[in-house]
């Protein structure tokens, strides 16, 4: 009993931790930028896409390149069409982004086709890693491995470095940043090109265990946008928690109760929203109120 | 102005009775001399666009080795989406109304099917189902004028458990969890005991589960001989992935229904495992003249082979095409007619639309992923077909009172 209980623990802050990327890319967007963004899986689908096609030129180590190169689509996306989003009512930005979806989704499958792309984990990385009761596949630990630097490195970027820090003051103030002299339009360019290529950070390291096809994000978006309204809108602690928490109740449901496992995320969500309505983290903030 | 509002409806009706009448006068006119058009309804978007584009390769391509034209005169085909049941049955209406075809070929997913079967016996449209597998097509809610080539679930599963038996005694069902994975359950279940076999676990997994790693876990533990499966698209791949990932692939044999090629050339060689009952297979050594011409055909114009999706959109087209030709007539009644009389005596075991609940009556594949594949598209070896003969695949098929089909008249 304890057995199980601790693999299913350890196997859902895995999951966790996938999940934790998906939802901190879709969370940066909105605090930032306070743009809710729906195309966010879409994203994710062409980093994904994107991995697949440096591979099959270049070989595995060509896959580094797809983050940067979602981001600078993402950026071209911004400055075409989200930059006049800005202040509007949030049901626009929803509508918006929801039609970019679908967009981005017909021109994966004009461009790579309607069917999946075989592509498994790399053979270095093959295998399992057994621990007593602990059972993690040898590339799950890689993608942890993965993921936390991600998380530590943007953490540090916003906490820590001048531009973390401008960031951060134009989500609260634009007005004020920019009678500083700083110019926003260029920075909240890069911003959406940042959520963007974590979402393709997700898309890349999802790319060996989720099936790469068009609509690979159905499965992966719905979970983050719940990791973010329980973890509270625009917080970075928040999604990471709402993340892991999210995966091991996912996992503890599977194990004991199999027929709530879709219901699960949404009965904490439901938990969390009852007891603080802004999220665990979720702060007060002017512009939202 | 009194007098005009009171002559207004009268005026106003005779006009529209007279478009009517003009516009059924043209409509008919059209249908005898113009081109015949045939509807199709296959996914074009989201999770089944894959699907989609198999079975309407396949109806193409029997269009064309038909020389593209049924009684002289040219076929034209209109392909509609199947992205959900309330949008198909609409299609559906569409091509009756704007289209005017004289039959549709499709219907992947049974939710659809069910909804586009209302339109097609109120509009006395003949429609020709290639998937669908819910027992209540051509059971309780049969129709005279809907014909399925998909063998329902219980048959494919009265094909399957024997060889599960053979496999290992204890099994674990992973079935998901709406209309078509309880169907897979109830049928499953109730042959267990007949087989010799017992249920060690069960999970049903809700639709486009990502991730699987606790269901394998559980598994794991439970240490079946067999998993018994019925996952569809993507999260079938999404498993067969993650099931390899674990290590679990050498360690027990997977088993299911209702998987088609695609869902393995989308994961790869290197993920690729079980055993599985298919209508039909490419690389068949048993298969027909006919059927072995399709593969070549398809191979040359798509540089790909055909999948099992496919080759039900063909059978289905071909039987439509087959049908109007022995009817002489695109009229509806004559090819309902035609397609309840039509066989075909190509293969060893010859094959037809049962008459009293219009069922294809054919035996399937069971089919098992090789343990080494080397072709990028030849993954499977045939172990052998579920029914020997015709005799034999009739009773597969089930009786009457098991069906529960009481066909409507014309």
């Amino acid at each position: 009993m304890l057995d199980t209980l601790v693999s299913q623990t350890a196997n859902g802050l895995v999951l966790g931790f996938i999940y934790v990327l998906i939802a901190v890319g879709l969370s940066i967007t909105f605090g930032l930028l306070g743009v809710i963004n729906f195309a966010h899986g879409a994203f994710f689908a062409l980093g994904a896409y994107a991995a697949w096609q440096l591979y099959q030129l270049w070989g595995w180590w060509a896959v580094v390149l797809a983050p940067p190169l979602v981001g600078v689509a993402g950026m071209v996306v911004e400055v075409a069409i989200i930059r006049r989003l800005y202040g509007k009512e949030p049901l626009l930005s929803l509508i918006v982004t929801f039609a970019l979806a679908l967009l981005i989704e017909a021109l994966i499958r004009l461009l790579w086709g309607a069917d999946g792309k075989p592509f498994s984990p790399p053979p270095f990385l093959n295998g399992i890693v057994e621990y007593g009761p602990l059972l993690i596949t040898k590339y799950r630990v890689a993608v942890l491995g993965t993921t936390v630097a991600t998380l530590l490195a943007l953490w540090a970027f916003l906490a820590w470095t001048p531009y973390g820090r401008i960031l951060r003051a134009g989500s609260r103030d634009p007005e004020m940043v920019e009678l500083l002299g700083i110019r926003l339009p260029r920075v909240l360019t890069a911003v959406f090109g940042l959520g963007c290529a974590l979402a393709a950070i997700a898309g890349v390291l999802a790319a060996p265990l989720w099936t790469v096809s068009p609509s690979m994000a159905a499965g992966a978006i719905m979970p983050a946008f719940v990791i973010v309204a329980i973890g509270g809108l625009g917080s970075f602690p928040g999604a990471v928690v709402a993340g892991l928490a999210v995966g091991v109740v996912m996992s503890l449901t599977i194990q004991f109760k199999a027929d709530a496992a879709a219901a699960s995320m949404y009965a904490l969500m439901f938990l969390v929203l009852l007891l603080r309505p802004r999220g665990l983290f979720g702060e007060r903030w002017e512009r939202f109120e | 102005m009194a007098s005009l509002s009171v002559f207004r409806p009268f005026t106003r009706r005779a006009l529209v009775c007279g478009l009517a009448a003009l516009g059924l006068a043209g409509a008919a006119f059209a249908q005898d001399t113009g081109p015949v058009r045939i509807g199709l309804i296959y996914s074009k978007q989201g999770p089944g666009a894959a699907i989609g584009e198999f079975l309407q390769k396949g109806s193409e391509l029997a269009v064309e080795q038909a020389g593209g034209k049924v009684l002289g005169r040219a076929i034209e085909l209109v392909w509609l989406d199947e992205p959900n049941p309330q949008v198909s049955q609409q299609n559906m209406q569409k091509l009756v109304n704007e289209n005017k075809v004289v039959a549709v070929v499709g219907g992947n997913y049974s939710s659809s099917a069910l909804a586009m079967m209302s339109v097609a016996a109120r509009e006395k449209i003949p429609l020709i189902l290639p998937g669908a597998a819910a027992s209540e097509i051509t059971g309780k809610n049969c129709s005279r004028y809907v014909f399925r080539t998909q063998a329902t679930v219980p048959v494919q599963m009265r094909g399957l458990m024997p060889y599960v038996s053979q496999i290992g005694k204890k099994v674990y069902f992973l079935t998901p969890s709406y209309a078509f994975g309880q169907d897979i359950l109830r049928s499953a279940r109730s042959l267990l005991k007949q087989v010799g076999a017992s249920e060690v676990g069960v999970d049903e997994v809700p639709l486009n589960t990502a991730d699987y790693s606790s269901y394998i876990l559980k598994i794991r533990q439970a240490k079946p001989d067999v998993v018994v499966g019925g996952l569809v698209g993507g999260d079938f791949s999404n498993f067969l992935k993650q099931w390899n990932e674990m290590g679990m692939r050498e360690k027990i044999p997977y088993v299911a229904v209702a998987v088609t090629d695609t869902d393995f050339w989308d994961v790869g060689p290197q993920a690729s495992t079980g055993i599985y009952i298919k209508p039909w297979y490419y690389n068949n050594p048993k298969n027909s003249a006919a059927e072995k011409k399709f593969t070549e055909d398809f191979m040359k114009k798509y540089n790909r082979p055909p999948s099992d999706k496919s080759w039900s959109g063909w059978i289905a087209m071909r039987s439509l095409l087959e049908s109007i030709t022995a009817a002489k007539s695109t009229e509806p009644k004559a090819i309902v007619t035609a397609l309840e009389k039509w066989k075909n005596a190509e293969g060893a075991t010859p094959f037809y639309f049962r008459d009293w609940d219009h069922q294809l009556v054919r035996p399937a594949v069971i089919v098992k992923v090789k343990a080494n594949i080397k072709d990028k598209w030849d993954y499977m070896d045939v172990l052998k077909d579920t029914s020997a003969n015709e005799a034999e695949t009739a009773r597969a098929f089930g009786g009457k009172e098991e069906v529960g089909c009481s066909m409507p008249a014309l």
